[in-house]
């Protein structure tokens, strides 16, 4: 059977936990990836990308000195970005609301809820290949145009993708309190 | 923004597109089984990672006992290691470590930058005493009748403490 054949691609995996990068890599090269290059933070993933042409780049949120999301913020609007319109998946355990649209708003193209699989990975890589957005600029934001869905805009929607992903939320089992889950983050993603 | 003030739309180059193509050996439902396999054989190295985890959390709950270190800094400190056992454990069929891990993220979140009292200490010790059994016992999957008491009774902590306050 035929699919997709990522072996060109370069990928940059960001997680200051090498337990972590060694997951993400191992799913990789299980895709057929040969390029796959690491950093521990966002600021060595920054200095990585002045001579390493990442195509995608998948982030975690939790880093220090610099976390995820200003890693993001930096890639999209740093004056000496190497390359602002690159696809970032991000991938973290924070995935209550308000933590999910921060990073819509930072410029992320793909959210992937920890624990993760290789089918889940596979998913949003499949989404940035097959759905590429146009970068907007607007006000503050520049990063991958929020409204994904290929439909008119009809100024409710994000209010309804919200009020159905909190709906979700509040009628998840207790374990999962606290956060959505990633047909909810998908649902108010509105992917 | 444009200059008229209006939101600009620009069209970025298409790397990814122009890398990728589809091949007969291109990612199936066969590849992404076997990717799920790797990582499942990865469960042997899980365990170790997850026992340095294990290990620091011991270290930082003995120093809950003690005056060393102010215990909502301490907290801080479980809170990180936590949340990385909370992001691990599901991958590689620990459910109940993922499960148990976001329980003591999301209570050490609730209590703030609050002082924690001695009731809180001891909700976050069964926690940790959990999440070394589930490892102790290789209760992987749901951990069957004694996982769903393990997950019932850490609620029950939290519930009794939350209405004792």
């Amino acid at each position: 059977m035929s699919g997709y054949n990522l072996e060109r691609l370069n990928f940059l995996v960001v997680d200051d936990n090498k337990h972590m990068r060694a997951l993400v890599k191992t799913i990789l090269h299980a895709l057929g990836s040969k390029n796959v290059h690491e950093a521990a933070d966002g600021a060595d993933a920054f200095k990585e990308l002045r001579h390493f042409p990442a195509d995608i780049i998948i982030c975690d949120w939790n880093m220090s000195p610099l976390d995820g999301l200003d890693f993001v913020r930096l890639v999209r609007t740093g004056k000496d970005s190497p390359n602002p319109f690159v696809p970032i998946v991000m991938l973290t355990g924070h995935t209550e609301m308000h933590r999910v649209i921060e990073a819509r708003d930072a410029g992320v193209h793909e959210f992937l809820a920890k624990p993760i699989s290789a089918k889940g990975l596979y998913s949003r890589l499949r989404s940035i290949i097959e759905k590429p957005r146009p970068f907007v600029r607007a006000g503050m934001y520049f990063g991958p145009d929020r409204r994904r869905r290929q439909i008119d805009w009809k100024g409710t929607e994000r209010r309804k993708a919200m009020l159905e992903a909190k709906r979700a939320a509040a009628e998840a089992p207790p374990e999962e309190a606290g956060g959505l889950s990633q047909a909810e983050v998908e649902a108010l993603l509105g992917g | 923004m444009s200059a008229d003030g209006k939101p600009q739309f620009i069209q970025p180059p298409n790397h990814v597109k122009d890398k990728v193509s589809v091949t007969s050996n291109g990612i199936d439902l066969d590849t992404l089984e076997k990717a799920e396999q790797l990582i499942a054989g990865m469960q042997d190295s899980y365990l170790e990672w997850v026992d340095e985890d294990l290990r620091k959390l011991q270290a930082l709950e003995a120093q809950l006992d003690g005056a060393a270190a102010p215990r909502v800094q301490v907290f801080k400190d479980i809170f990180s290691i936590a949340h990385d056992v909370k992001g691990q454990g599901g991958s590689f069929d620990y459910p109940l470590m993922t499960m148990i891990g976001n329980h003591l993220c999301r209570y050490i979140e609730r209590l703030g930058d609050a002082e924690p009292s001695d009731k809180n200490v001891e909700v976050v010790k069964v926690h940790i005493a959990a999440l070394r059994l589930v490892i102790g016992q290789r209760m992987s999957g749901d951990g069957g009748k004694m996982g769903d008491n393990l997950i019932r009774g850490l609620e029950a902590a939290i519930n009794k403490t939350t209405a004792a306050k």
